[in-house]
């Protein structure tokens, strides 16, 4: 609980901080929006052309790129201390002063940085969710609203976990490395579709190793009423608790690279 | 057993180089930071540390604030093994670095002590009391309300200095606190850490090149070379070993006849003042104002020891540092 209140009370001082520029911020939200905006732009385009993908209904694919959209920039927004800033705390040295302090390394580093500009990639996502589930349409009832939450929820510390792959990397070689990329914005870009529409490599990629397909495919489907490879609704509950899985699994590789840490510069 | 222990200490880095021309793998370079060090330090002193550009003196100071982990040797402070559960042992010291902010940037100073409240679980009024106990001593009460970005390069440091004493570290840090301040910062400074050692019995371990602060602040200075300690005591003690030589200007009433002076004073003229060197011990004082007696009229003259950083250069060279 005390985690918590430390990680809000950190969040309400750095959006105070972000606003001290609001030009600065007004723009580059704006900056967000535009480019996100694009995104959907393009994949509307893309569906016009085409009556459907395999089963899935234009209403279903607006549904899934929302789903997408809204989570992985949720944690780009809350968990922008992993998902941005850890490589440049690693070789500036600063990540010593948060050893300095009681408290956990990787709690310290979530309550180092927000990026709020992220609202503007959110709220796309967003109306996209909504536009999907209009024209599917989605007929709402409480079970499909807790499976949405859930996958949200759950794809947040997916992506979470996928860039602590980066940060433990990042550790052991001071520089940034970028192979990671192509699990986490890799899986952004691919994942925006149902997973059936990829060749089988893709699909093991994307549900074994980076498990998007479990967290999001496999409730939204059941959302969208074409349950995915005809699994029951259990699955959909249980499924999207990979996220959180894998997200244990890198907390606790991130935990042993600590060890390794060498501090750079004096 | 002192406050402090440490005995034995070794830490080495592995440097990879940029791969030579011609060969297929890169060089790996060890290098030993720390070789075999041993101090132990009271409760309450204020001890210097120094030696030059990479010594070991920042390798010291992490690895005694549970930064990294010494790969032989032991070391405890108040009974606690530093690198070992370092969230409990951080709780009970603090860490400046002169080159590294912990404060956050673009906030006011006070909202960035809350936060550190809360991170170190502070009770509220033990709080309040540490904070305006601080802000009187630092004299920072103005600059609360500042965001840390609009203060100068001393009050910065100043309300560093705040951030990491809210806690009452029983141990503190500082890793050259007074590089780029100007005189009056500098002098606040030494004022308020000789406040803080003798009000609260903070140990204090001060990493510098700035002899000035050690001589003003520090009984004890410790000198670290290659790794290795070279020296342990008083700073006087350590200087009298170096310190030789002095220098004499002396202006005359006329033309002074300067052939009566033995050879080897490296004598220098400028103008109407003439400059020359000698060591005491060698060549007795009384003889010395003969001798410049005798090759004229002295209008005046000043002696003057030697700068303290030419000393500790010397004695550098002296240890092959």
């Amino acid at each position: 609980m005390d985690t918590i209140r430390l990680y809000l009370r950190s969040m309400a001082m750095l959006m105070k901080s972000q606003l001290q520029y609001p030009a600065s911020f007004l723009m580059q939200t704006l900056a967000q929006l535009v480019m996100e905006g694009g995104e959907l732009m393009a994949v509307i385009l893309l569906i016009d052309r085409f009556d459907r993908l395999n089963q899935w209904m234009p209403g279903d694919l607006y549904f899934c790129f929302g789903l997408m959209s809204v989570s992985f920039y949720l944690t780009e927004c809350f968990g922008r201390g992993i998902t941005g800033n850890f490589p440049s705390m690693v070789r500036t040295g600063q990540l010593d002063t948060l050893l300095l302090r009681p408290r956990g390394v990787l709690t310290q580093v979530l309550c180092s940085a927000v990026d709020p500009r992220r609202i503007a990639c959110i709220a796309v996502g967003t109306v996209s969710l909504v536009m999907g589930s209009r024209m599917a349409p989605v007929l709402w009832t409480p079970v499909k609203a807790l499976l949405l939450a859930e996958s949200v929820f759950c794809a947040f510390w997916l992506i979470l976990g996928l860039f602590l792959i980066e940060a433990v990397l990042c550790i052991h070689s001071v520089r940034s490395v970028e192979v990671a990329n192509a699990l986490t914005y890799g899986g952004r870009s691919a994942c925006q579709y149902p997973i059936d529409t990829y060749p089988r490599p893709l699909r093991v990629l994307f549900t074994v190793v980076a498990p998007f397909a479990l967290v999001m495919h496999v409730p939204a489907s059941h959302i969208l009423g074409k349950p995915l490879f005809q699994w029951p609704l259990w699955t959909a509950f249980l499924a999207p608790l990979s996220g959180i899985a894998l997200f244990g699994v890198m907390y606790l590789v991130f935990r042993r690279a600590m060890r390794f840490y060498r501090s750079a510069g004096s | 057993m002192s406050y402090i222990h440490v005995q034995g200490l070794n830490k080495r880095f592995i440097v990879r180089r940029k791969r030579e021309k011609g060969s297929l793998l890169r060089e790996k370079q060890v290098i030993p930071a720390l070789r075999d060090v041993s101090f132990d330090i009271e409760e309450g002193e204020l001890v210097g540390y120094i030696g030059p550009n990479g010594a070991g003196k920042s390798t010291t100071v992490k690895i005694l604030s549970g930064i990294l982990t010494p790969d032989s040797g032991e070391a405890a402070v108040g009974g606690r093994v530093p690198w070992k559960d370092r969230k409990e042992y951080v709780k009970h010291i603090g860490v400046v670095f002169g080159q590294r902010m912990q404060l956050w940037w673009d906030v006011p100073v006070q909202d960035s002590y809350d936060l550190l409240r809360d991170i170190y679980r502070i009770p509220e009024d033990a709080y309040r009391q540490r904070l305006n106990e601080l802000t009187e001593a630092l004299d920072l009460g103005p600059l609360l309300r500042t965001p840390l970005r609009l203060l100068s390069l001393g009050q910065r440091m100043r309300a560093e200095l705040c951030g990491s004493l809210l806690h009452r570290p029983r141990l503190l840090f500082l890793d050259e606190p007074t590089i780029g301040l100007d005189a009056v910062s500098k002098l606040a400074l030494r004022d308020f850490l000789r406040w803080e050692n003798r009000e609260n019995r903070t140990t204090i371990l001060l990493t510098t090149h700035d002899m000035e602060d050690i001589a003003a602040l520090c009984p004890r200075v410790m000198v670290l070379g290659h790794g290795q300690k070279l020296y342990d005591g008083g700073l006087s003690a350590l200087l009298s070993r170096f310190d030789r030589t002095r220098t004499v200007t002396v202006r005359y009433d006329g033309e002074p006849d300067l052939s009566v002076l033995p050879a080897g004073l490296g004598i220098s003229r400028e103008g109407e003042l003439v400059r020359l060197s000698y060591e005491p011990e060698t060549l007795p004082t009384p003889d010395l104002l003969g001798l410049l007696q005798k090759a004229g009229a002295i209008r005046e003259m000043t002696v003057q020891p030697q700068n303290i950083d030419r000393l500790i250069a010397d004695m550098y060279r002296e240890m092959d540092l």
